[in-house]
């Protein structure tokens, strides 16, 4: 039962990180730097998920996804655990983007403009390098984030073993089956990957 | 051979209302803090839209608000470098210079570039890595090697020591001949405008208030003098400099000066503080001070306790007298005088 939680936990916190670094740091770069009508709203319906019941999340994800919604084949799929991490874990790698981003000297993408660089080019090759550090304690968090996702998860892909078992949902029946040794071990896995995140996250932010 | 011309009125925080242009050469923008210098920089570069107006390069109109133009910055071929200009920091400096080079080997070029800035040892270092005067060179260098048409630079000079100040403005002469395109230099610093600059706009809330040499604004009554402070800013050029003292030409007046490292020949920059000169109503012997220099005095003005004295010496000389002495001395308008400095008042 571990193993298989493990590898599927992984697997999901890997593919949602990946989705949520992408769109994370595009909203991000787009809200820190180009002043538009509503975005202050567009920010608070961004973060929303951050302050949200994870099961209120969850439960929208599947009225939109599922067959009352979009009829997409997702829900109680691994796709689902996929999802739901992603969007969990979003607000965390866009807020951290957008602080990156409004970190930069402006000065150097106007160098860099008047030097006859295209926006992508600027992006690319000034801001992104530039960002890293706050990108990457973006995606750091978004991983334990993803990683640790219970909520959503649980209404969304449901708790189907070997499935849509993540970690978190194997604490939950562990401890609800009494395997008390399980979810002590499973507790403690997690722990350790958070502690270890978050050490990262705070050297990132010190060697600045 | 490009010319700037620019005519912008803009409602920023401040706003602007400036018709200038600028060729070849260094043309200084000086004013006062909140003048709105930098603002008509950002707006030159594209930056900063302004309401109406229109900038041309030569033939090029960048921005042209009855036509609907506006060239985005990245084809404005404008080079600019801000004060305290850093470059890209996590870029070693041939990279930061390489960054912009349009066409050929750019590394090859980024190493001419950076040799003609002085700045070849410093090819494989980081920008974050770079002191003061280092990155100056490095912005230049990066700025120059991108064949823009036109330079600006904000304050250049401003955060740097004294002696990487006098290298980097050294630095600036020499790439102004070697380069045909126009140079628009911002500064508050009186002594930069008139050490770099061929051309000097003077700039007040927003707006020209006069434009010529920058030796003739900021001489004592000239119109850009009272943001230059109580200092007299003095262009000379140096008749002798060998021995104990020194003999300079400040424009139809010759003083005697501390020695001089300057030869012969050359233009030296002068500081007179107002507060270092004696007025005299006749001829003084026995002092000890070595010039002494008859006048006539131009103007009066006095705030907060000091009158201000313009003497035409015939260049005029700005002294700072108390209320007393100015009575003492009955000064008014058309007055003779006698003004007294010492070899070691001005300040090269």
């Amino acid at each position: 039962m571990i193993a298989a939680a493990l590898s599927l936990s992984v697997r999901v916190a890997i593919v949602a990180t990946i989705l949520v670094t992408i769109a994370g740091t595009l909203t991000g770069r787009v809200l820190a730097r180009r002043a538009f009508r509503g975005r202050e709203v567009v920010e608070t319906l961004l973060t929303l998920p951050l302050v949200l019941p994870p099961t209120v999340t969850g439960y929208a994800l599947l009225v939109v996804l599922g067959r009352s919604g979009l009829g997409l084949p997702i829900p109680f799929t691994w796709l689902a655990c996929v999802v739901a991490a992603a969007v969990m874990s979003f607000p965390l790698m866009h807020r951290a983007a957008r602080v990156a981003f409004e970190e930069l000297d402006p000065r150097h993408t106007l160098t860099a403009a008047s030097l006859g660089a295209s926006r992508l080019r600027s992006f690319f090759s000034i801001e992104l390098p530039l960002a890293r550090r706050g990108l990457a304690a973006g995606i750091a968090l978004a991983f334990a984030r993803g990683l640790g996702e219970f909520g959503a998860t649980l209404l969304l892909a449901g708790n189907i073993p070997g499935r849509t078992q993540t970690l978190p949902l194997a604490v939950y029946e562990a401890s609800l089956t009494g395997e008390n040794r399980a979810a002590l071990v499973l507790c403690l896995l997690l722990t350790g990957v958070s502690i270890a995140v978050l050490l990262l996250v705070a050297r990132l932010g010190r060697s600045r | 051979m490009s010319v700037l011309a620019a005519e912008i009125r803009g409602t920023g925080a401040v706003a602007l209302e400036v018709s200038m242009r600028a060729e070849p050469g260094i043309t200084v923008v000086f004013g006062p803090s909140g003048a709105g210098k930098s603002t008509l920089l950002k707006t030159i570069l594209g930056a900063i839209r302004p309401t109406s107006g229109r900038v041309a390069l030569g033939e090029r109109v960048l921005f042209d608000s009855e036509r609907g133009i506006d060239v985005p910055i990245r084809r404005r071929r404008i080079g600019v470098v801000f004060q305290d200009a850093e470059p890209f920091p996590h870029l070693d400096a041939r990279a930061n210079v390489a960054f912009g080079v349009r066409s050929g080997d750019r590394a090859q070029r980024a190493d001419s570039w950076l040799s003609r800035v002085g700045g070849s040892a410093l090819a494989a270092k980081r920008g974050s890595v770079l002191s003061g005067g280092e990155r100056q060179r490095i912005a230049l260098a990066r700025a120059l090697a991108a064949e823009p048409e036109v330079l600006l630079l904000d304050e250049p000079l401003s955060g740097l020591e004294l002696a990487s100040r006098e290298q980097v403005g050294a630095l600036l002469l020499t790439l102004r001949r070697e380069s045909r395109i126009p140079f628009v230099l911002v500064t508050h610093d009186p002594r930069e405008a008139l050490r770099l600059g061929d051309r000097l706009v003077y700039l007040e809330r927003g707006r020209v208030v006069a434009e010529g040499t920058p030796a003739e604004l900021l001489a004592p009554g000239g119109a850009a003098a009272h943001a230059a402070g109580s200092t007299n800013w003095l262009r000379a050029v140096v008749l002798e400099s060998g021995g104990d003292e020194a003999r300079v030409d400040l424009g139809g007046t010759v003083v005697v000066t501390a020695p001089l490292s300057a030869p012969p020949g050359t233009v030296v920059d002068l500081a007179l503080p107002a507060e270092e000169p004696i007025l005299a109503r006749g001829e003084v012997s026995g002092v000890s001070a070595r010039n002494s220099l008859p006048g006539i005095v131009s103007s009066l003005t006095e705030r907060d306790g000091i009158v201000s004295v313009i003497v035409a010496t015939p260049v005029p000389l700005r002294v700072h007298v108390t209320p007393e002495s100015a009575r003492d001395l009955e000064l008014a308008p058309r007055v003779k005088v006698i003004v007294l400095v010492k070899a070691t008042a001005f300040r090269p």
